[in-house]
């Protein structure tokens, strides 16, 4: 595929809300995990998340914030970071040439569980009128375009968590057609409420403890919230207009398990074949390849499919490549992972260090490669691929380089 | 303003998080306060519970001003 510049970053998540505060963190190695303080926990078997803390909330008004979950908000924080990143100016530019591309896994149910409750409870004059406008997934596309005047090409996708490294993908190839211009995409979640947290629960993947990916005494992930959004762009007109450019997006493959409706194929086999995609629409070699970024979500299934994957297409190099899992230090979110975890490798790649996988105590053989445990190690990064996997067996993969 | 204008000044006051000099009687509800379908929801909600009343669908929509809805709650509390 053509290459695609990256112009802009916002982030906002538990490890940092803007991009220099989240890349000392995740550099750091330290856990931004804490304690579920947005509301009270204690009877659930999962006490713990990953929680963004104060937020500048710029221009948006109590007027406009009282109609829009927690979702939304954090993707209008990170869009007018990334905007801001990027140096584009939205009413310098035709909007028809601006789209807005966000993944999100469970829409928004800090406002559906609310108003549900007092649906029933009090009947339908108790519910805000502003629910029905609040909850559903293409709400954040929607106040994103709204609040900053984007009218291209924009696409709301859906596809648990890899969610978010779909919008990208999608986003990056479809640039250049519908008279995009810039592509504005990522993804945003917002699971720390008491229903998302009981439904990660009960589907068995949430763990009580540290979250340790690849680790034989993991028992699953710990949410976390947040949003990342990015700017993509053809790199001669990001060049032409003098933007940074963070990196570039080469390749782009998705492929399905199709065997269970939680787990992940055993064998790994959808994501050995969305890597080798990613890697052939790259133009690249496996060798080439100088960091993964794994998916990573500390079941053993999960873990072992995934490094399965790694050596069925990387072979005894394998290796050699480190893989690390950086949410291991704030959370997994979801829907949002996937544009976090590109983020962070893009930032990994212009510093020349990767950010490791924390809380770990036990090897498993399963498990055999090169992890970068507990401790950021100094690493030049000129390819890296980006893994990003859901619920019944979606497995995306991004390739990407230092311009 | 009596007592009915400004109880409905204050309800929408407060759930357009507005300045109370922002309202009068004169302001329309769309092209001065530009309030959507939605917010018309809130407020007749709001203006049911606040004066005990009952108020049909469409009765109050956005193409009024403050003072008609006035004048509609006016005549429910006559009832």
């Amino acid at each position: 595929m053509k290459k695609i510049a990256v112009s802009g970053i916002g982030i906002v998540a538990p490890a940092g809300t803007d991009k220099e505060d989240f890349w000392r963190n995740v550099a750091s190695g330290r856990s931004f995990v804490s304690p579920i303080t947005h509301f009270d926990a204690s009877a659930y078997p999962s006490q713990i998340a990953g929680q963004v803390g104060k937020l500048d909330l710029g221009n948006l008004s109590p007027r406009l914030l009282k109609k829009l979950d927690r979702f939304s908000v954090l993707a209008l924080v990170a869009t007018g970071n990334t905007l801001r990143d990027a140096g584009i100016e939205v009413t310098k530019e035709d909007p028809y040439s601006i789209g807005i591309f966000l993944g999100n896994a469970l829409g928004g149910w800090l406002y559906a569980e609310t108003e549900l409750r007092d649906l029933y409870v009090e009947g339908r004059a108790g519910v805000s009128p502003y629910m029905a406008s609040a909850w559903f997934p293409a709400a954040p596309q929607g106040q994103v375009s709204i609040h900053y005047g984007i009218k291209g090409y924009s696409k709301t996708v859906v596809s648990d968590k890899a969610s978010s490294l779909m919008a990208v993908g999608h986003a990056a190839k479809v640039i250049g057609n519908h008279n995009l211009k810039f592509a504005l995409a990522g993804g945003t979640e917002a699971p720390v409420t008491p229903y998302a947290l009981l439904c990660c629960s009960t589907e068995g993947s949430l763990s009580r403890g540290p979250y340790r990916p690849f680790d034989k005494a993991r028992d699953g992930f710990v949410v976390g919230e947040g949003a990342a959004v990015v700017v993509l762009e053809d790199v001669d007109s990001a060049r032409a207009r003098g933007a940074h450019i963070h990196g570039l997006v080469t390749g782009f493959a998705t492929f399905c398990d199709a065997t269970d409706r939680i787990m992940p194929d055993p064998e790994g086999k959808g994501l050995a074949r969305a890597i080798g995609g990613a890697l052939a629409g790259a133009g690249y070699q496996p060798d080439d390849i100088d960091y993964i970024s794994a998916d990573g979500i500390a079941t053993r299934l999960g873990d072992s499919s995934e490094t399965r994957a790694i050596k069925d297409v990387f072979g005894t190099n394998g290796h050699k490549i480190p893989v690390s899992a950086p949410k291991s230090m704030f959370g997994h979110l979801l829907g949002a992972s996937g544009a976090v975890d590109l983020v962070t490798t893009l930032l990994a790649m212009q510093h020349g260090v990767i950010p490791p996988t924390i809380n770990h105590e036990t090897p498993d053989d399963e498990c055999d490669l090169d992890y970068v445990f507990n401790k950021s190690r100094e690493h030049r990064i000129d390819k890296a691929l980006v893994i990003s996997r859901g619920r019944g067996g979606v497995n995306t993969v991004l390739t990407v380089e230092r311009s | 303003m009596d007592e009915v204008a400004e109880k409905v000044r204050n309800i929408l006051v407060e759930s357009l998080t507005l300045e109370p000099e922002e309202v009068t009687l004169e302001s329309n509800l769309r092209t001065d306060l530009e309030m959507d379908s939605t917010e018309v929801v809130e407020l007749v909600v709001a203006l049911e519970q606040d004066f005990d009343i009952k108020i049909s669908d469409g009765e109050i929509t956005n193409r009024q001003s403050v003072g008609e809805v006035v004048k509609i709650v006016r005549g429910k509390l006559a009832k």
